[in-house]
């Protein structure tokens, strides 16, 4: 059941830093990604209020925008996304024990006046917060009907406020004093050196490369006895695969920015993303529902192998570079 | 069954080569062997006490005798929630733990149920099995008889059946179950409340099946004891799990660390504290039945401080204390040590202060219930501690590493999936 994966390691210190790969991921990669977030969730807010119908394409389509940038951002989790459990607020999954399902359902059924304002929602179940609770309530047969009519629509636009000044919240934390407390490591800081710095962003790195292999891939894959098709992740909006391209596209993005001053190192980094997406562009099975047979199971595989490469490739050669050794993450519970 | 995989967060440090420094470091994982050895016998005298008090409970049913084994049960707890610290890191307890301490379970496999708990489920086909009620059953497609229920039964065939681990059919928990039954109170005060007529004979008998459902505990309890006679052999002299650590001080030492950081922040402040408080749900809480989870919290913290520290009291009052991790780091950076103790010491007291209000009346439950500040307040102050603790932690495993001589062939940094396999 449970097997350790060796997930750090450190390493000799770290050669002179030819640029600083701390404001590059700040200005090119995290900023940039955090203001799109607060962007789209805005607007899947004013969507929402404008139209509350589960199947209305403006709203499925604001609905995809904003959950799109939270999967490009769904590997920085330290800092802003931390505070306040707002990461979890945003996105409650895995969800082995059908949380999700059960806290919209009680809802639904009792028309909890909970949801009426931001604070009373702020209380309820995170579980019924953030966009897989929106994915349950616009594309879940059972969960998409249920409830009063009026109710569900305010239920729905809830939940596309709460999304949204979840994500202004973030981004408006990292504008005002992460990114500083991130660029200016210091004795009394957050972060004493600039190692510590580093280290943070390659564990967010890791950390993504795990999720998306161990979780994105490895809960629908199963055992070969027993694939679990139904744990891809948001698969009754169709999206499982396209969260794992979403992901590395976007991590490959700050791979390249903290392998800057390596350029052959970078290039092997870059190679090895490249390879994973390729396969996962043309996999060709958009919810890992092929996990069930031998053949559809394969292509599913072969992609978690080239995700799992990607991330020895960083573990051994990126990690010497920076000087950093990886640390605990929240996976490490069981 | 929080994720299909355990990924522990393995600490290889680079630690100093030098003799003296070196001495030490194999009196501070000699200690921590100890440590372990103790803990784990403690865990092993309190499990035969909890098993005298099941005998008596089978003897003579009555609301004295289960509450005598529920008494045991919690004293049970206080020295192995003392080991999780080891489970991180120890491959040997990490592959085993599962047997002793899986949570959280689907109890409707064991015994029955409230109509409120459903029935099957998306992720589990067998959650409602109810093995007490039935003597014979398919699972996955085999026909399972169940006339007997012994050790081999649980261990074998309803352990994770179906490759769930929500299947708990084993162990602590599932112990803890058919002493208190579910909790039904939810957000309010209140442990489960079975009836001692639940192991009642004859007539008396409430719930169905008294007769499965005693032969049922015994065969826990006897499985909990088999299994921590075992694990107590591996830290003895010449166990396995002793001579893992002591064999190489590099990965000793980290195994120590990973231990540390792995329960402080993904095991313990993430899954068991934040997760419960932010899903208002009571079922997330450890130990679940018996409302006793602010105790498992508390020990599973003084666990990783005694580890730190190089210092164990148990459960006869004995000391077991020798060189330690704390001495090793004051060494070479005090100040840091000085961070470490002081961190620890943080946490012990705010996971004391959640143990006193539970103590006194304010129930983990209602700590956990919807807009709840107080206890909002009492549970993230553990989980702040947790999380910051953890920082200094990574600050040990780096100045561990700073005096750097590298350690000659080490396959923990040339081969890192190899260390563990």
């Amino acid at each position: 059941m449970k097997h350790l994966c060796v997930s750090l390691l450190l390493m000799s210190a770290a050669t002179t830093a030819q640029s600083d790969p701390i404001d590059s991921a700040l200005d090119t990669h995290i900023l940039p990604r955090m203001e799109e977030l607060s962007f789209t969730s805005r607007r899947l807010a004013d969507v929402a209020a404008q139209d509350c119908t589960p199947t209305s394409a403006d709203l499925r389509t604001a609905y995809g925008k904003a959950f799109d940038a939270w999967i490009a951002v769904s590997h920085l989790r330290f800092g802003p996304t931390e505070t306040d459990n707002r990461a979890f607020a945003m996105a409650y999954w895995p969800d082995s024990k059908g949380f999700t399902p059960k806290a919209l359902s009680a809802l639904l059924r009792t028309s909890d006046p909970a949801i009426q304002t931001a604070e009373g929602f702020a209380n309820v179940s995170i579980a019924a917060r953030g966009f897989y609770a929106m994915e349950f309530l616009l594309y879940d047969p059972d969960l998409s009907v249920a409830g009063a009519p009026d109710y569900h629509c305010q239920l729905v636009q809830r939940v596309a406020q709460d999304i949204a000044s979840t994500a202004e919240t973030i981004h408006q934390d990292w504008n005002d004093t992460y990114a500083t407390l991130l660029r200016t490591p210091g004795p009394d800081g957050l972060y004493r050196t600039e190692q510590e710095a580093k280290q943070e962003l390659y564990k967010s790195l890791l950390t993504g490369l795990q999720l998306t292999a161990d979780m994105r891939l490895g809960r629908p894959l199963g055992s070969f006895d027993r694939p679990r098709p139904k744990r891809a992740e948001a698969r009754r909006s169709g999206r499982s695969l396209r969260h794992v391209e979403l992901a590395l596209t976007s991590m490959r993005d700050l791979a390249a920015t903290l392998a800057t001053d390596h350029p052959d190192i970078a290039a092997r980094i870059l190679q090895d993303f490249d390879q994973a997406l390729e396969r996962a562009r043309t996999l060709d099975d958009p919810v890992f529902a092929g996990v069930a047979s031998p053949k559809g199971r394969f292509k599913v595989e072969s992609l978690q192998q080239l995700v799992q490469e990607v991330r020895t490739r960083i573990e051994t050669e990126l990690a010497p570079t920076l000087g950093v050794s990886a640390g605990f993450n929240s996976l490490d519970g069981d | 069954m929080k994720s299909l995989f355990m990924v522990g967060a393995s600490v290889i440090g680079m630690v100093s080569g030098s003799a003296v420094l070196a001495n030490q470091s194999a009196d501070v994982l000699t200690n921590y062997a100890n440590i372990a050895h103790a803990k784990y016998e403690d865990s092993l005298i309190t499990a035969r006490a909890l098993n005298a008090a099941v005998d008596a409970l089978i003897a003579a049913p009555s609301a004295e005798t289960l509450g005598a084994a529920k008494e045991a049960w919690i004293a049970a707890r206080v020295p192995y929630q003392q080991t999780e610290v080891y489970r991180f890191g120890n491959a040997i307890v990490d592959d085993w733990e599962g047997k002793v301490n899986a949570w959280p379970l689907d109890e409707g496999l064991i015994d029955y149920v409230d109509a409120s708990y459903g029935g099957p489920t998306d992720d589990n086909e067998y959650a409602a099995l109810n093995v007490i009620a039935n003597s014979s059953f398919n699972l996955g497609g085999k026909t399972i008889d169940a006339a007997e229920i012994t050790p081999a039964l649980l261990e074998g065939d309803l352990h994770e059946a179906d490759g769930v681990e929500a299947n708990v059919a084993t162990g602590y928990h599932a112990i803890e179950f058919l002493l208190w039954g579910q909790d039904l109170n939810g957000t309010e005060a209140g442990a489960g409340n079975r009836p001692w007529t639940d192991f009642a004979n004859g007539d008396a008998c409430t719930g169905g099946h008294c007769d499965r459902r005693a032969e049922y505990l015994k065969a826990a309890t006897e499985l909990l004891i088999s299994d921590l006679e075992w694990m107590t052999a591996q830290w003895a002299e010449g166990g396995e799990a002793r001579l893992a650590v002591v064999a190489d001080e590099t990965r000793g030492l980290s195994t120590i660390l990973t231990g540390m950081g792995s329960l402080s922040y993904g095991e313990q402040a993430g899954e068991r504290m934040r997760l419960g408080l932010m899903l208002n749900d009571p079922e997330e809480e450890h130990d679940c039945f018996s409302d006793n989870t602010h105790n498992s919290h508390f020990y599973d913290g003084k666990g990783i401080q005694n580890v730190y520290l190089g210092t164990y009291t148990r459960v006869n009052g004995e000391l077991v204390s020798g060189a330690s991790l704390s001495s090793l780091v004051a060494a070479k950076n005090a100040d840091l040590d000085a961070e470490m103790r002081g961190k620890l010491d943080a946490t012990m007291s705010a996971l004391g202060a959640l143990k006193d209000a539970a103590d006194n009346g304010f129930a983990y439950d209602q700590m956990l219930a919807r807009g709840n500040a107080e206890g909002e307040a009492l549970i993230m102050a553990g989980v702040n501690g947790l999380v910051d603790q953890t920082r200094s932690i990574e600050r040990v495993v780096q100045e561990l590493k700073l005096d750097g001589i590298e350690v000659e062939g080490s396959d923990s940094l040339d081969n890192p999936s190899a260390v563990f396999e």
